[in-house]
């Protein structure tokens, strides 16, 4: 490798920079993904009284419980069984056993959901037979509910142990498939998704279109929670007994395609009925949202959706000039990505550099026909597995206007001098936005607010005396 | 390959039987929670806030991903070191190794952004799959023309404490007195030992060093050039002031370049005073010392003159205090300097000696808090109804579920709170918290009781 004399800030913003810097492979540099356990973290914490519970070394859990309390600034309650050198050697069954032992007698769980850190999984732990031993050696009561999901974080993504421990969390707790006892309930899984407001908006529309439904996993109430004056470790989540009925459910619909295929997978492989949606982010997945839980009831489109949308497509027009012909980055996780990139196609923004790090094929070929099948969709590139400083690179060498991801993005949208609009997770530098819902039709008005306010909010202050406005 | 832990000054030390004293036990019971962060993390702690190097995390995506940029320790030149880099080891590496594609990682860094040394972290996998983190820095180093150097600091180590250790290890061995510069010693120079220049509380201790002619010759390690902690041992005189995570590196300073230590605080009038004082006096100059002596009583006088309107309103607070380090002992003289009571105390990561100070400087009466855990936390809040809380952000939520006021003085402020100029910017944050509207609006009943209507 050729030595470099002098990295000035200028040579980092050249093509030759950006040439060299596409050709990295091995080093990543401010990295756009967040680990397994930490999804199935998140996943854990949407079931009623679910204790997570982290076998691995304890720092890991830390980490979770930090990064997940300073998006929602809220407590997030999760265990680990703190394995050491001597676990290594050993193996981590002691501390897993003692662990579920101190954790129930501590915390009095209804459903403890275990998952793995990286190092229970490098030394080959098989935490199933441990928790066979676990309860042989009643250190928890038999009939105490353990899920199980492997999720080292050498392996996939966030969004990958969010899926894993969700099927395991149902595999736990759900009884087997009775033809003669379906439920008549529509069984909505959100997907990875970090805005309570989100989990909100999916029961409002459920609700107003008088499905009966279960949203799984559900964390909008242990995630933002109500002040009441007293601390409740478990305040929300989905029921156990709606758990327990799961694989009974009359149907299953996806709100998120790739943070769910292994859930899907087994649900289709017990029979259960599964749909997917695209998450329903601009008016068309919206309503295709809407198509899907109308053809579950079977009932009309009620007027008050209709009249919803018409607001929402009313707020599009209001707006469109602001976003019509603007040049856009984003980065995020595939679900959001293909949500976001859809309504700003649907407003006429031409999206430029799409960075995905936790890309798949499925999604590349999903992202890419969207984008073809679009005239503002044709100057766009989906960069797959690249991370936050490939982005700076192609910021720097070819500008857009603004850049849409979560807060790791704020160094490259400063070096880019350009704005950041905040969608996605971490969000760890601005108040409440996990509280505005990005699905559904509010949310078609939420990021046209987001996005065009932005812009007229840069415009005000740069603009001179002459092009300072009352009126934009 | 790993650190030989009783390098560490840990073994001799035996945990302690008073209640509610720190863990110093390298072993977390399982289950209990997850407050406590790894060796990994506090190696990060001690030495991510040098700022013109590289800090290059040979692991998978939770290490680095969920630490870089993450401490708000500031810099006042090279933004370097907030740079996220990683190899994010994968299942391939896993299995077939990982020290070619850390090696690979290295070059890059060394030819495309400029460090003065990079720092390559060891974590709980690259350790279990024997990738040998020494071997590939000795031979990236020689390729290169800066140091490469190892940190052997797998989480599964154990605590924070051991990784704080670990890091005070590295930079006496490959750091301190590496230099090409000159090894005599710089007249009334000190460093500052611990000192992380979180939210920029080291520029709140400057001034006071410059006005009274004391050098700082590097902190240790907040906003610290490379270099400068190179020639670390041609202080005078080393100042801890994060009690013992570095013990071990001022007593080898200590034995090596001659470097006497002493232990001091700057959070609060008392303390920041005692310790430009006892600074005074370690360094031997007579002349200094009555400068000091001077200058501590002006600035005291200041100090108080300026936060007494802050006292009078936070007089005879009552506050619990729960925090680590230097913080343990300083918080409670700097609280009283406000008039503030406090009615419990406790501490997780810090060690026995911080502990007992704590215990001593505390009114007899206040309680200490044996159970560390977020339940004991939760039951104490209970127990004493507190008007404030002192502590880490990791019970900042929690404690504003049970709607009481609530203060970080770790890590994930915004504020600088070192020095008398840090004390004023305490007393008036501090005020701010406890004198929200929001904690009366919370404490309304809703929907009014009857007959309380009209109120």
């Amino acid at each position: 490798m050729e030595t470099c004399t002098k990295v000035t800030k200028e040579w980092l913003n050249t093509q030759e920079y950006r040439e060299k810097n596409f050709a990295r492979e091995k080093l990543v540099i401010n990295p756009a993904k967040a680990c397994q356990p930490l999804g199935a973290l998140l996943c854990a914490l949407g079931i009623e009284a679910s204790l997570p519970f982290v076998h691995g070394s304890q720092g890991c859990a830390a980490y979770f419980r930090s990064t997940l309390s300073r998006h929602y600034r809220e407590p997030v309650a999760a265990v680990s069984d703190s394995m050491t050198e001597d676990s290594a050697v050993f193996g981590g069954q002691s501390n897993l056993i003692e662990g579920l032992k101190n954790a129930n007698a501590l915390y009095s769980p209804k459903v403890i959901a275990m998952f793995t850190s990286c190092m229970a999984e490098v030394i080959g732990d098989d935490i199933n037979a441990y928790l066979g031993n676990a309860k042989e050696q009643e250190a928890i009561p038999k009939d105490l509910p353990v899920a199980l999901a492997n999720t080292p974080s050498f392996k996939g993504s966030h969004i990958t142990g969010y899926d894993t421990m969700l099927k395991g969390l149902i595999e736990c707790l759900a009884t087997p498939r009775q033809e003669d006892k379906i439920n008549n309930r529509l069984y909505v899984v959100p997907g990875f998704d970090t805005y309570t407001a989100n989990l909100r908006e999916y029961k409002r529309l459920l609700k107003v279109m008088d499905a009966p439904y279960t949203l799984l996993p559900d964390q909008s109430d242990v995630l933002d929670a109500p002040n009441l004056g007293t601390y409740e470790l478990y305040p929300g989540g989905t029921p156990i007994t709606e758990m327990n009925d799961a694989l009974n459910a009359a149907s299953f619909l996806f709100a998120q395609t790739y943070s769910t295929p292994t859930t899907r997978k087994y649900l289709a492989s017990m029979e259960v009925p599964v749909e997917v949606i695209s998450m329903p982010i601009g008016v068309e997945k919206t309503d295709k949202f809407i198509e899907a839980v109308a053809k579950f009831t079977g009932k009309d489109v009620p007027e008050e959706i209709t009249i919803e949308r018409g607001r929402s497509i009313d707020a599009m027009t209001d707006s469109h000039q602001y976003i019509h012909g603007k040049k856009f980055a984003l980065f995020g996780d595939p679900d959001v990505l293909i949500g976001v990139v859809s309504f700003l196609l649907e407003m006429g923004g031409e999206p430029v550099h799409i960075v995905c790090t936790n890309s798949t094929p499925l999604f590349k070929k999903a992202m890419e026909s969207m984008l073809a099948a679009s005239p503002y969709g044709q100057t766009a590139t989906l960069y797959a597995g690249k991370d936050l400083w490939h982005l700076r690179s192609l910021l720097v060498t070819e500008p857009v206007d603004m850049l849409i991801g979560d807060s790791h993005g704020k160094w490259a949208a400063r070096d880019a001098d350009i704005p950041l609009v905040r969608i996605g997770f971490p969000i760890t530098d601005r108040v409440n936005l996990h509280r505005y819902p990005i699905v559904g039709y509010s949310g078609v008005i939420n990021m046209i607010t987001m996005i065009v306010n932005t812009f007229l909010e840069e415009k005000d202050r740069t603009s001179t005396d002459p092009y300072f406005e009352m009126m934009r | 390959m790993f650190t030989n832990l009783t390098k560490l000054d840990l073994k001799d030390k035996q945990c302690m039987s008073d209640a509610g004293a720190p863990k110093l036990c390298m072993k977390a019971l399982p289950g209990e929670g997850a407050e406590r962060s790894c060796a990994y993390d506090g190696a990060r702690v001690v030495l991510m806030p040098i700022t013109d190097v590289a800090h290059l995390v040979h692991g998978p995506i939770a290490c680095a991903g969920n630490s870089w940029d993450n401490r708000g320790a500031r810099s006042s030149g090279s933004q370097l070191y907030r740079r996220g880099l990683t190899t994010d080891i994968m299942e391939n590496d896993v299995i077939y190794g990982g020290e070619i594609k850390l090696k690979e990682s290295i070059l890059e860094i060394a030819a495309r952004h400029e460090p003065k040394a990079i720092f390559v972290y060891a974590t709980c996998v690259s350790s279990l799959i024997g990738d040998d983190v020494d071997k590939v820095c000795r031979e990236a180093e020689a390729e290169l023309t800066i140091p490469v150097i190892a940190v052997n600091c797998p989480g599964f180590l154990g605590d924070k404490n051991i990784g704080n250790r670990i890091a005070g290890e590295v930079l006496f061995e490959r750091v301190i007195g590496t230099g090409d510069g000159p090894d005599e010693k710089i007249p009334l120079s000190i460093n500052l030992i611990g000192e992380y220049n979180i939210a920029g509380d080291l520029w709140g201790v400057i001034p006071d060093l410059k006005n009274l002619g004391i050098t700082l010759q590097t902190a240790i390690t907040g906003d610290a050039k490379f270099d400068d902690l190179r020639s670390a041992h041609r202080a005078s005189l080393n100042v801890l002031i994060c009690s013992k995570s570095l013990t071990n590196l001022v007593r080898k300073m200590e034995i090596c370049y001659g470097i006497p230590f002493i232990e001091g605080s700057f959070y609060g009038i008392h303390d920041t005073s005692e310790t430009l004082i006892h600074i005074a006096k370690a360094l031997n100059d007579l002349d200094l010392l009555e400068r000091t002596l001077v200058y501590v009583q002006k600035r005291e006088d200041e100090t108080r003159k300026t936060i007494a309107g802050y006292r009078k309103l936070l007089e005879n607070k009552q506050a619990i205090l729960f925090t680590g380090g230097v913080k343990t002992w300083s918080m409670v003289s700097t609280l009283a300097e406000l008039g503030i009571n406090i009615l419990a105390g406790g501490t997780q990561n810090s060690t026995p000696e911080d502990f007992h100070r704590m215990k001593e400087l505390m009114d007899p009466s206040a309680q200490i808090i044996e159970d560390t855990s977020s339940a004991g936390f939760l039951k104490i809040i209970a127990e004493k109804k507190p008007d404030l809380i002192v502590a880490g952000g990791k019970t900042k939520y929690l404690a504003h579920k049970t709607r009481t006021p609530f203060l970080d003085i770790n890590h994930g402020r915004k504020l600088p709170y070192a020095g008398y100029q840090g004390m004023v910017t305490f007393a008036e944050t501090l005020t701010r918290t406890v004198l929200s509207p929001v904690w009366g609006l919370l404490k309304q009943e809703f929907p009014p009781k009857e007959g309380e209507q009209d109120d």
